[in-house]
């Protein structure tokens, strides 16, 4: 019974290690492939003793024995004080239940973050305000990473094109020189940077702000510029609108004062000077008749001038009712820009017409509107007169471009002169200002226009053309197309 | 006998320049320095037209001309002023009421001349 108890152990005790190293073969993940080995060694120690024993019934081997339990001594204590301290690290190792609770939780923290970003990516696609990423290459330059919708909508370039090209294409050079040194900024300070541009872009003309925040890698360099631009031309215009609207509002109250109480003393002086005519009728002798008349004549012309000036002064106030009509602002500049082409065709300067295929209609009076484009036109040839005085030979074209945008008709005036400085735009549109010399101008020409039309429910903006330049933007409210009079329709 | 022409205007120097060329011209004048003046004179004797001013103390020429027309609704009126009122013309003529013709000044006296002659045709 010995004998048999014994064999089987030990051989039950070589299977054991088998089986140890090949699941330690197979899980190469183990924590401690080692103590495998050391069990391993354990077993077949024990084993051993077992097959010993047995075999010393056969055959008094006891040194043998001896030896072989020495060793089983030694393995097992080894293990006995290798265990205790590797206690608590296996106790620590995860249990396959926490093992699979964990890999649950990284799973779902995985599809949070996914849908995270899901919606970032939809919020910054949504996002009004324009956003863009921008690379600092290695060698100080610019290259757009990405863009959002908003910022396609803002500036007229897309994705694609900011994306592909370099920037120097994608973007008008007027708009990236002045972007430049914020950018520039930006990457020396590795501070955020605020600041409001205004220029002509793809999309026109455009006022935002702009906030650029650097993004600094680990080594330092700032490898990326995160920019979000927020559109403020219509606050801008708003802006401009009520201080002009209240600026105009004193100056229109001061020119009905004046043009009152300057046309009570002239039309004195012009009834007096009828009387004077009538009084010198058969006054003898001939010779100083002819002098009182040539004085009259004087007086008179002189008295008229001052006269036309108030009527003009008149005119400026834009609470002027009248009758209002649906019009095509089309057919009105065409015929403006035909009398312009016919006068200024022999000067040299050349009027263009950009017309719309179908009419632009407007509630207003025609001629009025009329008057105030031919008053738009010729501010442009003035313009382009002067710098042809100071650079004979440069081109003079003025350019009338119409234009349907978010309901309203824009009639846009683009001549070649030298564009109005930006110190002078906020005056240009007040009463008696005036740039040119005495008696040339009256400085009342673009106040008429702009009361024109804010009396029609709009307003004229000015800026410079990127190729230099004066552009002229009048706004007008779209008046409904089923509103334009039967005559009119049969014009077009 | 001569068209009656009331003319109210508070521009004295202006008032006898025209009262002058309208008695050159064979009309009969009385001259009113505001728009109370000119309603009392109306009612001693009652004007074949108004030649007003509308800028004037005490009563304007707006409520002249209303006071005038509420008794007179016929009654022609030519506004001479330095104010170009809103809505022109048509800023007095309402329905039943008689014609105005509006002048802006310094005033073109051989157009209101003519108008004169049109609304007063010759007797």
């Amino acid at each position: 019974m010995h004998l048999i108890s014994d064999v089987a152990t030990g051989l039950a005790y070589l299977s054991i290690p088998a089986a140890l190293v090949v699941f330690a073969m197979r899980r190469r993940d183990l924590a401690y492939p080692w103590v495998f080995v050391l069990f391993a060694a354990f077993i077949i120690a024990c084993g051993a003793t077992h097959l010993m024993h047995a075999y010393t019934m056969f055959t008094p081997a006891y040194e043998a024995e001896g030896l072989v339990k020495a060793i089983t001594a030694a393995v097992s204590v080894t293990t006995a004080i290798v265990l205790w301290p590797l206690l608590p690290r296996l106790l620590a190792l995860p249990s396959p239940e926490a093992m699979a609770r964990e890999v649950e939780d990284r799973r779902a923290a995985e599809a949070r973050a996914l849908a995270s970003e899901a919606r970032s990516a939809a919020f910054i696609a949504h996002l009004a305000e324009a956003l863009f990423v921008i690379r600092v290459r290695p060698d100080g330059g610019f290259q757009a990473e990405t863009v959002n919708p908003a910022f396609e909508r803002l500036f007229g370039i897309t994705e694609q094109a900011i994306r592909r090209q370099p920037l120097e294409q994608a973007v008008p050079e007027a708009m990236l020189a002045a972007a430049l040194p914020h950018w520039h900024q930006a990457v020396a300070q590795r501070q955020p940077v605020d600041y409001v541009m205004e220029a002509e872009t793809p999309a026109g003309w455009r006022v935002w702000q702009t906030v650029l925040v650097p993004m600094v890698s680990a080594e330092g360099p700032v490898e990326r510029l995160l920019g979000s631009a927020r559109d403020i031309t219509m606050t801008r215009r708003l802006q401009a609108d009520l201080l002009q609207s209240a600026r105009l509002a004193t100056v229109g109250t001061m020119c009905a004062g004046l043009a009152h109480e300057a046309s009570q003393p002239l039309n004195a002086a012009m009834l007096w000077l009828r009387s004077a005519r009538a009084a010198a009728e058969g006054l003898q002798p001939e010779a100083r008749l002819t002098r009182l008349h040539t004085a009259f004549g004087v007086v008179e012309g002189q008295l008229r001038r001052a006269g036309d000036l108030v009527a003009r002064i008149r005119a400026l106030p834009d609470d002027e009712a009248g009758a209002t009509q649906v019009f095509d602002v089309g057919r009105t500049a065409a015929d403006a820009v035909a009398t312009a082409s016919g006068q200024y065709a022999p000067e040299g300067i050349e009027v263009i017409l950009h017309n719309l295929p179908g009419p632009l209609p407007v509630r207003g009076a025609p001629a009025r509107l009329e008057q105030a484009l031919l008053q738009l036109l010729a501010n442009a040839r003035d313009a382009v007169q002067d710098r042809q005085a100071g650079e004979p030979g440069s081109e003079g074209r003025i350019t009338v471009t119409l234009l349907e945008e978010a309901g309203e008709a824009v009639v846009e005036v683009q001549d070649t002169g030298a564009g109005v400085p930006d110190a002078l735009r906020d005056s240009i549109f007040d009463p008696f200002f005036t740039t040119r010399d005495p008696g040339r101008g009256s400085g009342l020409g673009l106040p008429l226009a702009a009361a024109v039309a804010r009396g029609m429910g709009g307003r004229i903006d000015q800026h410079n053309a990127p190729e230099g330049g004066a552009v002229f933007t009048m706004r007008l409210a779209l008046a409904p197309l089923a509103c334009l009079q039967p005559a009119e329709e049969a014009r077009i | 006998m001569a068209w009656r022409i009331l003319v109210a205007e508070d521009e004295g120097l202006a008032a006898m320049a025209i009262e002058d060329e309208l008695v050159r011209e064979g009309y009969e004048v009385v001259l009113a320095p505001d728009g109370q003046a000119a309603l009392e004179a109306a009612a001693r004797e009652p004007p074949d037209l108004l030649l007003t001013d509308l800028r004037m103390p005490r009563l304007d020429g707006a409520g002249l001309i209303r006071a005038l027309r509420a008794a007179m609704p016929a009654l022609p009126v030519v506004v001479m002023t330095g104010y170009a009122p809103s809505g022109g013309v048509g800023a007095f003529a309402s329905p039943g009421e008689g014609p105005v013709a509006l002048f802006a000044k310094p005033l073109d006296m051989d157009a209101v001349l003519l108008e004169l002659r049109k609304l007063l045709p010759g007797p």
